[in-house]
């Protein structure tokens, strides 16, 4: 009994529990995507998923539309976004977090029932459902991602460094691409990798606003991944989408993930 | 011979005399926006409820099977494309002699909504002729005839959405215009030198205004699908975006649970699986931050990375995963697999709320606890949790929120057993065509209660300020 209390006496054994079940329930799942991609349904060890994988059409064509599509998301969210994010960060309201909440606020609707609601917005307006209404409603559902870690950063900024700038000369286009957009870099970042990361795996966002009329790279994951005999090869479709997310996250700023905290 | 200032002022006057019709511009676009909707478009949608007609008995189970339907006309026509594996089916009509399918009707959601056949007809481009149409069921194995009736639950176009904001653009082109002339005014008979801090002045205003602008102009989109839900959820129709009149039926509903039965159940889940999720990995995640505190850099390093994986994965990728797991492991999917779903996901955000306590805590008054008699488990009630009480709350509410939100990762945990939470409710709700219309209630008090935290918090704040 002493013993037991002498371990756990030591602060540092407290996360094993923790340790154990990341191990369990996310290492673990995470190699069993790769185990199930190199095997076929008898468990048998085979590279034939990954080379229907490079042979099929569709699978490669859905692949680079959605990365296009999500890069195209990112941008429209990026120039959108900072602005905003710059405006908000700029006014010194008298209660200057009221406008970042407003932002922040239409998150706490079920994502899937504000897409809905598009599409209809969209019905009653007698515009066509298709890439458009796709770019709308993605745009409409990242947006906050976007501006949340810019309007951190630039609120944190010292502001002095813009003011020395201005007495030294500087007019407020040379102030601003060459004081404020550097600085405000590393929440551009997180906000590119926090836009781009869900769109490019989003699923079920595209299917209700394109009526099922284009199709995702998610959603290619959700039908193979939901039929039984093509389990294995919606684990090589993950696979591939893990690289790209693993790419992104890598070459992207680590502090993506506290903001997404930070915002609810 | 010109100087240099009047350059300098022609330069000037001609750039404000082209923002002065920007608005004024835009506006009569949108306007011809307006007529050009308004004539493509003069019945975007037509919704038939009940009342089909058959000449055979209609299946029962007719949600899950594939159905062809096709307008009829001596049995000529013949359906183009159907998507099969779904639960709900889109369809072409082909007419042989026909070359435009559109003509009225380019495709048909339908689904059976208990004993009765909701058909919608999306976005026709042209009235039907015939409003009474006759058309033909068949399910593979019989064929069954039927009549589409519209009811009142079809409408009109909206095409006079572009007229207002047309008006508005037209409106607002015309006061901008109206203030630069006025302001123009103003500058006759004064010096050059009080003109000019005049126009100082009204450039900072200016810009100000604009960007004020800009942020409401993105706000009012933002909200516009919401301030949807929230009005279309006082009146009783079924379909969204349909007005038949001022009602409170959809909350009595709600409150009273004779809302459908699937949406009163996926609110439970919801609401229990939040709560266990949050409370275990609140528990979880407490116990592990202090650990990690404590390790050794190195060791530090892989836990926290460790822990930075499920926040990177997207949701689709945590739910594969987890879903293949189980799948190996020959667990059968329900709420234990969505609970344990929910806490992988939910845990790493606790850790990072309650670490930044920890690093600002005393670290001796633990250990002077221990020294002091306390055993470890007292020390931790008495002396850590106070201290890291506000992180734990915190991390609680951000798991809470993450838990109720998440949709990817239930949707491949929930298994088959008809577990179904809210997201995944509306899911399969929206890809049968229909949203069930208490949710639009539900979600209006959802967002009212938010605001209310929101004002009540900021009162708050501001007289915290003012103290």
């Amino acid at each position: 009994m002493s013993r037991v209390i002498q371990i756990f006496s030591s602060r540092r054994t407290w996360a094993w529990p923790y340790v154990l079940f990341m191990a369990l329930f996310v290492v673990l799942p995470l190699i069993l995507v790769a185990v199930y991609a190199f095997t076929d349904i008898d468990g048998h060890f085979t590279i034939r998923n990954f080379a229907k994988f490079f042979t099929h059409s569709e699978a490669i064509q859905t692949f680079l539309y959605s990365v296009m599509i999500a890069v195209f998301n990112t941008a429209i969210c990026l120039l959108i976004g900072y602005p905003a994010a710059y405006i908000m960060a700029q006014e010194d309201f008298r209660t200057p977090k009221v406008m970042a909440m407003l932002f922040i606020l239409p998150m706490w609707i079920n994502f899937l029932l504000r897409t809905v609601a598009t599409v209809e917005l969209f019905n009653m307006c007698g515009l066509p459902l298709g890439e458009g209404a796709l770019l709308f409603g993605l745009c409409y559902d990242y947006l906050p991602f976007m501006i949340y870690p810019i309007y951190n950063t630039l609120q944190k900024m010292d502001n002095s460094l813009v003011e020395a700038a201005q007495d030294l000369g500087a007019n407020r286009w040379t102030c601003f691409w060459k004081i404020i957009v550097p600085l405000s870099m590393p929440g551009v970042y997180s906000g590119i990798v926090m836009v781009f990361m869900p769109t490019v795996s989003t699923f079920a966002i595209a299917e209700l606003l394109t009526h099922n009329n284009i199709k995702l790279f998610g959603s290619l994951i959700q039908d193979y991944i939901t039929t039984t005999d093509l389990l294995n090869y919606g684990a090589v479709l993950s696979l591939v989408l893990l690289i790209i997310i693993g790419l992104t996250s890598f070459f992207g700023d680590n502090n993506s993930e506290g903001e997404k905290g930070g915002m609810i | 011979m010109m100087y240099e200032g009047q350059m300098y002022e022609v330069r000037r006057n001609s750039g404000i005399s082209i923002r002065r019709y920007i608005g004024i511009s835009i506006g009569l676009l949108f306007c011809l926006m307006g007529f050009a909707q308004s004539k493509l478009t003069y019945e975007l949608r037509m919704a038939a409820t009940g009342e089909v007609e058959l000449l055979d008995n209609f299946p029962a189970s007719y949600a899950g099977e594939k159905v062809n339907i096709s307008l009829y006309d001596g049995g000529k026509y013949e359906p183009l494309r159907y998507d099969e594996g779904r639960d709900t089916v889109d369809f072409i009509f082909a007419h042989p002699g026909e070359e435009d399918l559109s003509a009225w009707g380019d495709s048909i959601f339908c689904y059976s909504e208990s004993e009765e056949v909701v058909w919608t007809v999306w976005r026709s481009k042209k009235e039907p002729k015939n409003r009474n149409q006759r058309v033909l069921v068949t399910n593979g194995r019989n064929t069954f005839e039927a009549y589409l009736h519209e009811t009142a639950e079809s409408h009109r176009s909206h095409g006079w959405i572009w007229f207002v904001f047309a008006g508005l653009m037209l409106a607002a082109g015309i006061a901008y215009a109206c203030y630069v002339i006025t302001e123009r005014r103003k500058e006759r008979g004064l010096t050059p030198v009080e003109q000019e801090t005049l126009r100082r002045k009204r450039m900072g205003l200016r810009r100000h205004y604009f960007s004020q602008m800009y942020l409401w102009l993105l706000l009012i989109v933002l909200y516009a699908p919401i301030a949807l839900i929230a009005v279309f959820s006082f009146t009783k129709s079924k379909v969204l975006g349909n007005w038949t009149g001022f009602s409170l039926d959809l909350y009595a509903n709600l409150f009273t649970g004779q809302a459908d039965a699937g949406l009163n159940s996926a609110i439970w889940y919801t609401v229990i699986i939040a709560l266990i999720a949050a409370v275990s990995s609140t528990i979880l995640g407490t116990l592990a931050a202090i650990g990690i505190y404590n390790m050794r850099s190195r060791q530090r390093k892989v836990v926290s990375f460790l822990n930075s994986v499920p926040m990177i994965n997207p949701d689709i990728i945590t739910g594969i995963s987890l879903f293949l797991l189980f799948v190996a492991l020959g667990f059968s999917q329900g709420l234990a697999t969505v609970c344990i779903a929910h806490v992988v996901f939910c845990t790493p955000y606790v850790v990072l709320s309650v670490l930044p306590r920890l690093s600002r805590m005393n670290p001796n008054t633990y250990e002077a606890a221990l020294d002091l008699g306390a055993t470890p488990g007292q020390a931790l009630r008495m002396v850590m949790l106070p201290e890291l009480w506000p992180g734990m709350i915190s991390g609680f509410i951000l798991a809470l929120t993450l838990s109720v939100d998440d949709f990817g990762v239930t949707f491949f945990t929930k298994g088959s057993g008809g577990l179904e939470t809210l997201s995944t409710f509306i899911y399969s709700d929206a890809r049968k065509g229909g949203l069930t219309p208490e949710l639009r209630p539900l979600f209006t008090l959802i967002l009212l209660v938010m605001l209310t935290v929101l004002i009540y918090i900021n009162i708050r704040n501001s007289k915290q300020r003012k103290n």
